[in-house]
């Protein structure tokens, strides 16, 4: 069986800080993953560094085989080039805009009589050349240059973002929920929608009939979502009037609105009580047979070993363990690590 | 917390009686005549609509949007004044006036697209300002400090219109661009903007590509803000001098859009016929009766009160009469009054926005779960 994720390798270091160390992870389609380990042991540094947060200092994130990462295709050749000329043609008008200006437009028309349209443009190559050959060409060159370098570097700056990962089909939520609080529930998971629809711009502006078509279909989704996470009776609120553990499922139904394939859950039942856990726990199960796969972080060792397939154990950035849950629990290493006496006790 | 349905008739029968003024005006004293300061209102609140779009629903405080009314102005003037070339009609210099300003605004968001927050400020402030420079310092193209006159009237069908036609097409400009920018905000380009202004971060992870809804939003921005500079030049028949288009202006469209309401369409409209209208209307009216008043006690003065000191009727006729008597000279004052009272009674404007856009559907038949398979 092919992995899903597989990550190889991957080292996360801020300055001296090592928030991971050559961690190597492999989810395979279907599965229900857990990563564990106690606080600051590098768990959501991971998750940031899958879904393109964080770039790995070292290593590699694979997803279904291949990297997520932008490729420089020919549209991108072309577009960098067209920034180039564009900061060129912007530098050279700047120098020379009064003199062309006036060459073209104010030497040649008397108010009041036609203009001579057809000359208007052959009147630039010798404005341009008593301006001097060497200073324009040289500025238009320069810009073209600078336009040229800056398209570069911002691009290989966003060869791997997240939003990119999210439309790869790799959908999280966050330890820390991050909802839109001032947006209704419906509004929540139609952001995790955006990429699925088809109106552009113009379409939205003018309400063309196939907006609102898409829009009532769309909705109605949403809608859907909402209930697969028993949250439609609460699907007119603002988000941010939902009491916590809600605020959690809100999360997981805007992050399958996106459609992905592999889900990862920041900590989903950090803050929830026993019964909202065990819903939780059924909820997790329906999304993996929905066909998506699972990652979570979680503390809550009730739901990691009530659910996973496998886990693996991270401690100080470095994964300590990894197998069934069965494993995880006997494993002496594991339990002196992060389980203690406490939690087992 | 559900959101009360508003009142669907009340913006019907606002826009009702805007439209039925100018018929009653012949009828209404003098004090009443607002057909003019009216349409000064349309177009601020054009301009602050657009600006909302940036700075309300992306969250992207943007100090210079005069700087697009100015370009907007300029490209209006330049493409119709009879001293150039091109003497476009009114409504093809409102398309290149549009384009103009949204290729404006794509030039000042390409490059500011990683600058956020006070940075972003700082900026569009320093753009303001220069494209005020530019203005005047290219006077071979723009007549430097003269402006640029005389600019032919709005026209239809190539009717020039007179005041209360312009009124009209004003109003529908502005009733145009409200239903605009109202359509979307509550389409999938509206909710990426503000899931951006929410946090910027968990839009990028749900798929929301960032630079590009910034981008129309700068663009959307520049051109409103070019569309109300056309139109303000075409009614006063001069683009005006490029200083006309400064930081005052800049402000008072932002005081516009956070007294309405910041991210409120319906508060910036509302906060532009309460900003502009108390400038233009209120304290002009104001000012009209102080001034006739003190011109009545000054005539009567000499001959009522002849034996009182000379300096005493000067007090009255020159500092009080400047300062005490003629309110219009407290506009700045009484904005930065206006803002210090919202900010501390309340800072989400006098009519925030709606948090709701999108209701739910009716829910659908049992057995509906499976959906994001």
């Amino acid at each position: 069986m092919s992995a899903i994720l597989e990550v190889k390798d991957v080292t996360m270091r801020f300055g001296g800080l090592v928030a991971n160390e050559r961690v190597s992870l492999a989810v395979h389609p279907g599965e229900i993953f857990a990563v564990i380990g106690p606080n600051g042991a590098g768990k959501t540094t991971l998750f940031n560094a899958i879904t393109g947060i964080y770039e790995p200092t070292e290593g590699d994130v694979l997803f279904e085989g291949k990297p997520i990462r932008r490729e420089w295709t020919a549209a991108d050749r072309v577009r960098g080039l067209a920034v180039g000329a564009t900061s060129a043609a912007a530098a050279v008008l700047a120098l020379n805009a009064t003199a062309l200006w006036t060459a073209a437009i104010n030497d040649r028309y008397v108010m009041g009589e036609p203009f001579p349209w057809g000359g208007a443009l052959a009147t630039v190559p010798a404005t341009l050349r008593d301006a001097g050959f060497w200073p324009t060409w040289f500025a238009a060159a320069a810009a073209f240059l600078v336009g040229r370098l800056a398209f570069g570097a911002i691009w290989r700056a966003q060869r791997r973002t997240p939003d990119l990962v999210a439309r790869a089909g790799i959908a999280r939520t966050f330890q820390n929920i991050r909802l839109f609080g001032e947006m209704n529930l419906v509004e929540n998971v139609l952001v995790g929608m955006d990429q699925h629809f088809r109106s552009g711009y113009w379409a939205c502006l003018f309400r063309t009939p196939g907006f609102r078509r898409e829009r009532g279909r769309m909705r109605r989704r949403a809608f859907e979502l909402l209930q697969f996470v028993d949250l439609a009776d609460e699907a007119a609120e603002p988000a941010r009037s939902l009491p916590y553990g809600h605020q959690r499922r809100l999360e997981i139904a805007r992050a399958l609105a996106t459609r992905p394939r592999l889900i990862l859950l920041d900590e989903p039942a950090a803050g929830m009580n026993p019964a909202e856990s065990a819903d939780l726990m059924k909820l997790i199960r329906r999304i993996r047979e929905s066909g998506v796969t699972v990652v979570l972080i979680e503390h809550d060792m009730k739901v990691v070993m009530g659910i996973s397939d496998r886990i693996a154990v991270l401690q100080y950035g470095k994964k300590i363990a990894e197998g069934t849950p069965e494993a995880i629990r006997n494993d002496p290493v594991c339990v002196a690590a992060y389980l203690g006496t406490e939690e087992l006790g | 917390m559900a959101a009360a349905r508003r009142n669907p008739w009340v913006p019907v029968a606002g826009l009702a009686a805007l439209a039925a003024w100018p018929l009653l005006e012949p009828a209404l004293p003098a004090w009443l005549q607002l057909g003019e300061p009216l349409t000064e209102v349309f177009v601020y609140a054009i301009l602050a609509l657009g600006l909302n779009v940036l700075t309300g629903f992306t969250g992207l405080l943007n100090l210079g949007v005069a700087a697009f009314a100015a370009i907007g102005a300029y490209a209006y003037s330049i493409a119709t004044c009879e001293v150039y070339p091109f003497q476009l009609g009114f409504w093809p210099a409102l398309a290149v006036t549009g384009a103009v300003g949204a290729i404006a605004g794509f030039a000042l968001g390409a490059p500011t697209l990683r600058v956020r927050g006070d940075y972003l400020a700082i900026v569009t402030l320093g753009f303001g300002e220069i494209v005020k420079d530019v203005l005047v310092n290219l006077d071979a193209i723009t007549k430097g400090t003269q402006g640029i006159n005389p600019l032919p009237p709005p026209s239809i069908l190539g009717t020039p219109l007179e005041a209360r036609g312009q009124y009209w097409l004003y109003l529908g400009f502005v009733a145009a661009t409200f239903l605009g920018v109202r359509a979307l905000e509550r389409s999938r380009v509206g909710r990426a903007w503000i899931s951006i202004r929410e946090d910027e971060l968990a839009s990028r992870a749900m798929g929301i590509r960032p630079d590009r809804a910034k981008m129309l939003a700068f663009a959307t921005c520049a051109a409103l803000a070019a569309l109300s500079g056309a139109l303000l030049v075409s009614r006063l028949s001069s683009s005006g001098e490029p200083s006309n288009y400064g930081f005052e202006v800049s402000i008072i469209a932002l005081c516009i859009v956070i007294v309405g309401g910041i991210g409120s369409v319906r508060g910036t409209l509302l906060g532009a016929f309460v900003m502009v209208g108390m400038n233009s209307i209120v304290l002009v009216r104001l000012t009209e009766v102080l001034g006739s008043g003190a011109e009545g006690m000054a005539a009567a003065a000499p001959a009522a009160d002849a034996g009182a000191p000379a300096h005493a009727w000067h007090f009255v006729r020159t500092w009080a009469h400047n300062v005490l008597l003629t309110p219009t000279n407290w506009k700045f004052l009484l904005f930065g009054l206006a803002l210090v009272l919202m900010m501390i009674f309340r800072p989400q404007g006098i009519l925030p926005p709606r948090a709701v856009h999108e209701d739910p559907p009716a829910p659908a038949p049992p057995g509906g779960g499976e959906a994001h398979a």
